[in-house]
């Protein structure tokens, strides 16, 4: 985030905000019980993971949700709807990724009814897509109503657009290093 | 060697009798202090609102119990998991809704013997869904996970026939899921066991006739014979059994004719299908059956 | 001021309208202790049908599936349908009124929060004209739970009615969170608010610590089902197990989630009834947040018969023994509160009293439940029956009871009958006595939980029978509380604003109260502003 000092107590006395914070927090738990189900049936599931999963492509696909992380941040830092509009190219950009990985894997039989493997990586990586998704919609919304009147958009709904994109982004960070990374090391 | 359920049975009576001192005390405090204090007796309230030593002390002591009574089943514990040492292995599997033991080549069912004074170990696995062995008597329960083999030691100091039951609910004749486990003194348990291992004998019967013409041979095993299920229990030595159904009715061949006329009367929801047999052939199915000993 | 009925309160528009369209917190307060009041008697008449069968053995009453049918649904409606919203409901009514607020920090995210919860009981109960309701128990093991062995739609509903009930739960969560955080009276810190808000301070961290990995278990369980998934299949080496673990991650923070905000209704009547302040406030605030942090380490010690290894084994032995430390601070603190008062025993303070008693007994056996090698003998069996209802009836329930005889005039503006309170009370706590003191010697002689019937010979029958006269006289008592509240609302003793002589701030304004709840509201420099507002003289310290 844009260094502001006043900003951090926001995120505690600011009604919308603070809800916002209290929201993720009970997200991550929820990912934490899937990140966990992965990783307890992770070796199970290793060899079919090496064998399926592209690191490289994926990585490629999750510089762009990375890099949005920055779009968004400059978006409620300027309450720039460009911004966001570029913000969701990104994000765009990686589910289109994501779905291209999903028709790879499952026009090679790689599904959530396959084998252990498809059901947690279809499973956890769909709930992080879905969660994108949502963030994409709410991307959209913001910024088709700061174009159409100026100033109609309460400016705590910037920050908080802004707070759960880079919850979705920071989910990816884990997902991908459990996935994908730990799949190959 | 002191059985598990001993030690657990000294360990109860030590917990239990610090619980109850502890209801009577707080129990007598909360009385005693409602009706020293009821409005009748007294005028102006006191307004006090705390006392950080007390605080102190009523965190501390319970804790210091606590300690205690942790210790307490530490020892237990060491005394169940080390005492012992295995004189046997039994394999125990759960079905729905039926227990299939095996020792060696021997399969039986339902009923589980033991020869008193040994320590059996048995291993726990389920066919199906989740099951638990539990004899109270002989001590804690343990599951039986499908995908996993957990383990329980018996022991029974003496002889005699100890109830058990499936305590992990498993579908809807969870309740008809009753486990006889039988010690008896060593030379009558050999006993037992060459009987089991014998193939049955062979009948040349029509009760004989009619089980192995019909569906009766793809659930069940009698050894011996052209029967060779393994979905239901085997019924090799059946006759030689306490109950029916694992506990649902008791052993006779008037049971065994009611039971195989109408299974789901007597147990509802049983993998046991009604097998349309004639008058006669119920007859001589349940002889046949009864005469497997 | 004149009392007003309770279908009145609202302030204009069509009643129907307007309780569907409403954002006031007092109404949606309303409408969730409706909605758990609905399910407490759906789940009660299950019970019923339950101890029926069981009064004798081998009975044939009903069949084993819809016995297990009314188990399972007996244990989700009682604790996620009727418990749960009966305490939001008043969370809900009481927090803003406790804080000085005019409402809570989202209304309408609060009207949301009570639908998603109130739809998800509805498609729950959907499920009996649907093909048959849920089997499997309230916590729904796999692989019973599975497709394989649960084909029917029952565990389907589970999962669905969970789900948005849960979604529910946590947004009002996060709503009780910000209100308490954001929304207090001027001068009402953190350390003077009243114990019932902190215990649902801590009661709402603790739902949204907890419900998300019921719901991360549930979607899992919904993929296993619905899309062909393995996540808890043996046959494609699956772990049975990772739903235990995830269940009661959840499923033992439930526990306190369900006990915290009782425990501070109890807090707040037994000082009014002593008229004396809580003794150890600090301690007793301090207590539930020991609580709450240690209710996630213990989850464990509902799978001591699962083959844990021994570390695990002694992990949560002692931290399942732990949380009964702070447990047993609550007790001692509530009794050294009564020691020199000037105890009133008016029916909220029987109930008040009644539920220390009866959490005593539930929390002793509790302990017992945390030795490892007795938790083995006992657990699965009637033996944790009766401790969870010692737990959930003879404490929950008697203390919401507390509650309920203390706010409803509050609520309403009328008293409820101390006459009839007292045969509430006594019929309730003699009925749930004999209903479940028995069960603990049952199950220790091997009844285990959960069996549709029982043999003959195992001589469980005449303890059962008496158990279910206990249940019978527990309907009375039901019978005698609505009664109650229905002669109250039409025709009890109009109560004023402040009928108990109260310290906190709800008694500070009309009962009940106006839509924006406050027209002054007294200074606060204290835990005790109306008291002090009253004793200009003897106000407590700042």
């Amino acid at each position: 985030m844009i260094a502001d000092a006043s900003r951090a107590p926001a995120l505690v006395t600011n009604r919308t905000l603070l809800g916002m914070v209290l929201f993720i927090s009970s997200e991550s738990i929820f990912f934490f019980a899937v990140v966990v189900a992965y990783l307890a049936n992770r070796d199970a599931g290793l060899a079919d993971a090496r064998a399926n999963l592209d690191l490289l492509r994926t990585a490629i696909f999750s510089v762009a949700l990375f890099a949005s992380s920055g779009t968004v941040a400059v978006a409620a830092a300027r309450r720039d709807g460009r911004w966001i509009a570029a913000t969701f190219a990104l994000g765009a950009i990686f589910l289109g990724g994501q779905g291209s990985e999903y028709l790879r894997l499952l026009q090679t039989g790689v599904g959530p009814q396959s084998a252990l493997f498809g059901t947690t990586f279809f499973t956890l990586t769909g709930l992080h897509g879905l969660h994108v998704l949502v963030g994409l919609i709410a991307l959209a919304a913001l910024a088709l109503a700061s174009r159409s009147r100026r100033g109609a958009v309460r400016p705590v709904a910037w920050e908080a657009v802004s707070i759960y994109w880079h919850f979705v982004d920071a989910v990816w960070v884990v997902v991908f290093t459990v996935v994908y990374v730990g799949t190959f090391v | 060697m002191r059985p598990p359920a001993e030690s657990i049975g000294n360990l109860a009576v030590i917990v239990g009798a610090i619980a109850l001192l502890i209801f009577v005390a707080v129990e007598g405090a909360l009385v005693y202090v409602v009706w020293r204090y009821r409005a009748s007796r007294t005028t102006t309230p006191a307004l006090f609102e705390g006392h950080t030593r007390l605080e102190i002390a009523w965190t501390a002591i319970p804790a210091l119990t606590l300690v205690v009574v942790f210790a307490l089943m530490l020892g237990t514990l060491g005394e169940i998991g080390a005492a012992l040492e295995p004189g046997m292995r039994v394999r125990a599997v759960g079905h729905q809704w039926w227990w299939e033991f095996t020792y060696g080549d021997v399969v039986t069912a339902n009923e589980m013997h033991i020869p008193v004074g040994t320590a059996v170990e048995v291993d726990l696995l389920s066919a199906d869904v989740n099951h638990s062995f539990w004899v109270p008597e002989l001590g804690g329960k343990i599951d039986m996970i499908p995908g996993q083999t957990n383990h329980v030691r018996l022991l029974a100091r003496r002889a005699g026939v100890y109830e058990g039951q499936c305590a992990e609910f498993c579908g809807v004749e969870h309740a008809w899921m009753r486990i006889r486990v039988v010690a008896e003194p060593a030379d009558e348990f050999a006993r037992w066991l060459a009987a089991q291992a014998a193939p049955a004998a062979a009948a040349a019967t029509d009760g004989e006739r009619v089980f192995m013409a019909n569906t009766c041979v793809s659930c069940h095993a009698i050894r011996g014979t052209p029967a060779t299920g393994r979905a239901g229990p085997d019924l090799t030595h059946v006759g030689a059994r306490a109950t029916i159904g694992a506990g649902v009715l008791p052993q006779s061949v008037a049971d065994l004719r009611e039971w195989l006329a109408d299974p789901q009367r007597y147990k509802p929801g049983s993998l046991m299908p009604r097998v349309p047999l004639s008058g006669a052939d119920l007859d001589a199915v349940a002889a046949y059956l009864a005469a497997l000993r | 001021m004149t009392a007003v009925p309770l279908w009145v309160l609202r302030p204009g528009g069509s009643r129907a309208a307007g309780w569907l369209r409403t954002v006031d917190h007092k109404e949606i307060g309303v409408l969730y202790i409706g909605m758990g009041a609905a399910f407490f008697i759906l789940g009660g008449l299950e019970s019923l049908v339950i101890r029926a069968q069981l009064a004798t053995p081998e009975a044939h009453l009903v069949d084993p599936e819809l016995y297990d049918q009314l188990f399972t649904v007996h244990g989700v409606t009682m604790i996620l349908l009727a418990v749960v919203p009966l305490l939001v409901g008043f969370a809900n009514y009481l927090v803003p009124l406790m804080i000085g607020a005019p409402d809570v920090a989202y209304p309408r995210l609060n009207a949301l929060s009570f639908w998603l919860s109130l739809v998800g009981g509805i498609v729950l109960y959907f499920s009996w004209i649907a093909g048959g309701a849920p089997d499997a128990g309230w916590f729904s093991y796999p692989p019973l739970a599975g497709r394989s062995f649960a084909p029917s739609p029952g565990v389907d509903y589970y999962i669905l009615g969970l789900a948005v009930n849960g979604a529910g739960t946590i947004i009002g969560a996060i709503n009780l969170t910000a209100t308490i955080l954001l929304m207090r009276a001027p001068g009402l810190r953190v350390s003077r608010l009243p114990l019932f808000v902190w215990m649902v301070l801590v009661t709402s961290i603790l739902i949204l610590g907890a419900y998300p990995a019921l719901s991360a278990a549930l979607v899992m369980l919904f993929v296993d089902r619905q899309l062909g998934g393995h996540f808890f299949d043996p046959t494609a080496s699956g772990q049975p197990l990772l739903w235990q673990h995830l269940f009661w991650f959840f499923g033992h923070p439930e526990v306190y989630i369900m006990i915290l905000p009782v425990m501070g209704m109890v807090s707040e009547i037994i000082p009014v009834f002593s008229a004396k302040p809580i003794f150890g406030y600090r301690f007793v605030a301090a207590s539930s947040v020991a609580i709450a942090f240690l209710s996630f380490g213990v989850w464990a010690h509902h799978m001591f018969a699962v083959g844990l290894s021994a570390f695990e084994t002694f992990f949560f032995a002692a931290s399942s023994m732990l949380i009964a430390v702070p447990t047993g601070v609550k007790i001692f603190n509530w009794i050294a509160t009564m020691v020199g008062g000037r105890i009133r025993l008016a029916t909220p303070m029987l109930f008040a009293i009644g539920f220390i008693a009866m959490f005593i007994i539930g929390g002793l056996t509790g302990v017992s439940l945390a030795v490892v090698p007795l938790d083995l003998e006992t657990t699965d069996t009637y033996f944790v029956v009766a401790h969870l209802h010692y737990v959930l009836f003879g404490g929950t329930m008697l203390g919401f009871f507390a509650g309920v005889y203390y706010w409803f005039p509050k609520m309403t503006g009328r008293l409820l009958s101390e006459r009839l309170g007292r045969w509430h009370f006594w019929t309730t706590f003699v009925g749930l006595n004999v209903t479940f003191l028995p069960m603990h010697w049952v199950g220790i002689q091997g009844m285990a939980r959960r069996m549709w019937t029982y043999a003959a010979d195992t001589g469980w029958g005449p303890w059962n029978f008496v158990e279910s006269l206990g249940a019978a006289l527990l309907a009375v008592s039901m019978l005698v509380f609505a009664a109650n509240l229905v002669r109250s609302i039409r025709a009890g003793a109009i109560a004023g604003d402040d009928p108990w002589d109260g310290f906190t701030l709800e008694w500070a304004t009309t009962s009940p109260p106006p839509p924006e709840n406050f027209r002054s509201l007294p200074a606060v420099t204290g835990r005790r502003p109306l008291w002090d507002a009253k004793h200009p003289d003897r106000r407590d310290a700042a």
